[in-house]
């Protein structure tokens, strides 16, 4: 115990004899840290910077003088080009893998916590094993199979891959985040005479809610850009996803690509996912270590 | 993976008409005799009832078609039109086609790269941004935030960065005289890879940072006061708490990497195209142009089964090697002591 108030750092107040070294320390880790968030954060905002750029100075070796020259001209293409159409697509197919993923995951999570029954064991390991099989590999018996469903050229049918794939991580979120809710909630709330689904709704859901905002999160962000499911399920313009929209530019295009687009188009498809995590961070971080890295 | 065989022992102590049943993470517990028998059917009932979609859902998109797939690989099928069995000759024909090989070697070679300094890099991350210290936060997000962003989308922002004479690659080394303002990264093999791989260890480090950091914070922090009061220095803590410690973490960031590797795709076929030729092409991009590009479904098919079994083989691999006796012990001291830092 004696060791412990010794040797604790963190809540320490800064003052005492050694207070002007910890600050120095401090003052390193700050500068150590700001250097490498540069590392990760710069490239980023470089590319907003660029896409306000017309293509003729995009093709040219950047410049000082590149500031004075500064305009939205490239989104005001893109959107005369049709890039929200695809933008809307995206938007599309990750609210609705986000929402399948978030259901589906919650009942499942639920259901293998708080519910005993034959083959409970066999059924989860089946859909944890899903994360050890690619789909990328089963690209071409999904299209044949999809497609003699009617699931190809198809938002929904996109979705719903979505989220199987996305399915494994979220069930094995949802599980964890049940198990440590205390089993008496569900027990006294069953005592009481509710319902499973009155349980679940009443009682438990405030405290999932983190489980369920990381399960979305992942798979907003999984689906809104996801390229080569979207490429080999999606052949029609007018169902284009932001990322084969973008696609479409860099091979489609006859002659020169116009790189200005190609740069304002990946910031648009950037920028949601940006927002989202800064937004639900606290959430996503907390979803992250409680549920795969703790088993 | 753990959880599941915790799953799988806690049911077999907790048998049916045991009224103490042990359960993972919680104390013993006492269950009333009078929440058996038919309550006990009808919450089993809910339970398959509550699982079902997300059965039928694996079972539709992922089991049924990994059948399928063994099924077309050994047809000729083409996209269009009638197929018939061709038995084993797709697979024989794979391991003599060198294109086939060249795309299977190049993703070793990829993956052999990159796995190393994003482990490294990642726990570098991890051990900067661990302890709660002002600022710390912050750093974190911005260290994840290229994986948050996608690879798809930085590829294409990446595309204009590689371009000779316009890219802001070639502007920087060209003023740091380390390349030719003129260097044309995509067209090159070993510019192209070596791009590529900087490229990705940026994007992946993120990830492995935040599965690492959420162990090192699973620590108990006795162990490193006790090592504070012995005088160990930086590294010896980290050598002979955090890493070992830090075992199933460090598991399993590698095997999402290294899989994430095996399966790369987007990077390559934004920047590269495969090129030059077929230089730069992966395996899952082999899978992809044969089947889509050439309508070659049976082949591609074979050639995707063999990327299911060493991808699987992998992830058994990984988890074998990576375990042992001793994580065992410390996972169950971890969870009987009381005081950790959450």
């Amino acid at each position: 115990m004696t060791t412990r108030a010794l040797t604790t750092t963190g809540a320490r107040p800064v003052t005492g004899p050694r207070a002007p070294r910890r600050r120095a320390g401090l003052a390193v880790y700050l500068v150590v840290g700001t250097l490498l968030s540069i590392v990760f954060v710069v490239p980023l905002a470089w590319a907003v910077f660029r896409s306000m750029l017309p293509d003729a100075l995009v093709t040219t070796a950047p410049s000082r003088a590149d500031l004075s020259h500064l305009s939205f001209g490239n989104y005001t293409g893109l959107i005369r080009g049709g890039i929200m159409h695809s933008t809307l697509n995206s938007l599309m197919v990750a609210v609705m893998t986000a929402g399948a993923t978030a259901l589906v995951a919650t009942m499942a999570g639920y259901g293998f916590a708080r519910f005993r029954f034959r083959g409970s064991g066999i059924v989860f390991a089946l859909i944890l094993a899903t994360l050890m099989v690619p789909f990328q590999a089963l690209l071409t018996p999904l299209f044949l199979e999809m497609h003699s469903l009617d699931l190809t050229n198809n938002l929904i049918g996109l979705a719903l891959f979505y989220t199987t794939f996305n399915l494994p991580f979220g069930v094995f979120v949802m599980r964890n985040t049940f198990l440590q809710i205390p089993w008496e909630l569900s027990e006294q709330a069953a005592v009481d005479g509710a319902s499973p689904t009155r349980t679940l709704v009443s009682v438990l859901r405030p405290l999932i809610l983190p489980g369920v905002a990381t399960t979305v999160l992942y798979a907003f962000l999984f689906s809104w850009t996801e390229f080569v499911g979207a490429l080999t399920f999606l052949t029609s313009n007018n169902l284009y996803t932001l990322p084969l929209a973008l696609i479409n530019m860099e091979y489609g295009s006859v002659g020169q690509v116009n790189f200005g687009f190609l740069e304002a188009g990946a910031v648009i498809a950037m920028i949601p996912c940006v927002v989202l995590y800064i937004a639900l961070q606290r959430y996503y971080i907390r979803g992250l270590t409680s549920g795969v890295v703790k088993g | 993976m753990v959880s599941s065989r915790q799953k799988v022992t806690g049911e077999k102590s907790g048998s049916r008409d045991a009224t103490v049943v042990p359960r993972a993470g919680s104390r013993f517990r006492f269950v009333p005799p009078r929440l058996g028998g038919s309550l006990r059917v009808r919450r089993g009932r809910t339970g398959i009832l509550l699982v079902s979609p997300a059965f039928a859902l694996v079972a539709v998109f992922v089991l049924f078609p990994l059948g399928f797939a063994v099924y077309i690989s050994a047809t000729n099928w083409p996209l269009i039109g009638s197929y018939h069995m061709v038995g084993g000759s797709n697979y024989s024909q794979l391991a003599h086609d060198p294109v086939f090989i060249h795309s299977v070697l190049f993703t070793l070679l990829y993956t052999a790269i990159v796995t190393g300094p994003i482990l490294i890099v990642g726990y570098t991350l991890a051990a900067f941004v661990r302890a709660n210290r002002p600022g710390s936060v912050l750093f974190r997000t911005a260290f994840f935030l290229p994986f948050i962003v996608g690879l798809a989308t930085e590829s294409f922002m990446l595309l204009l960065e590689l371009q000779p004479e316009s890219g802001a690659i070639d502007a920087v080394l060209g003023k740091l005289g380390l390349a030719s303002a003129s260097t044309a990264w995509t067209v090159h093999y070993g510019l192209a890879l070596g791009a590529i791989c900087v490229f990705v260890i940026w994007f992946a480090s993120g990830l492995t940072m935040m599965i690492l950091m959420g162990g090192m914070q699973g620590i108990p922090t006795e162990l490193y006061e006790a090592a504070n009061v012995d005088g160990a220095t930086w590294w010896q803590k980290e050598r002979r708490i955090t890493i070992p410690m830090l075992r199933r973490n460090i598991a399993l960031s590698l095997i999402i990497s290294v899989i994430g590797s095996f399966l790369a795709f987007n990077q390559f076929f934004i920047l590269t195209q495969g090129g030059p030729g077929t230089q730069t092409e992966p395996i899952v991009m082999w899978i992809y142009e044969e089947a889509f590009v050439d309508y070659h479904l049976g082949y591609a098919t074979a050639g995707a089964i063999a990327l299911v079994v060493v991808v699987g083989i992998v992830s058994a691999a990984q988890f074998f090697l990576l375990r042992d006796e001793n994580t065992r012990t410390v996972r169950r001291g971890r969870q009987s002591r009381p005081g950790r830092r959450a």
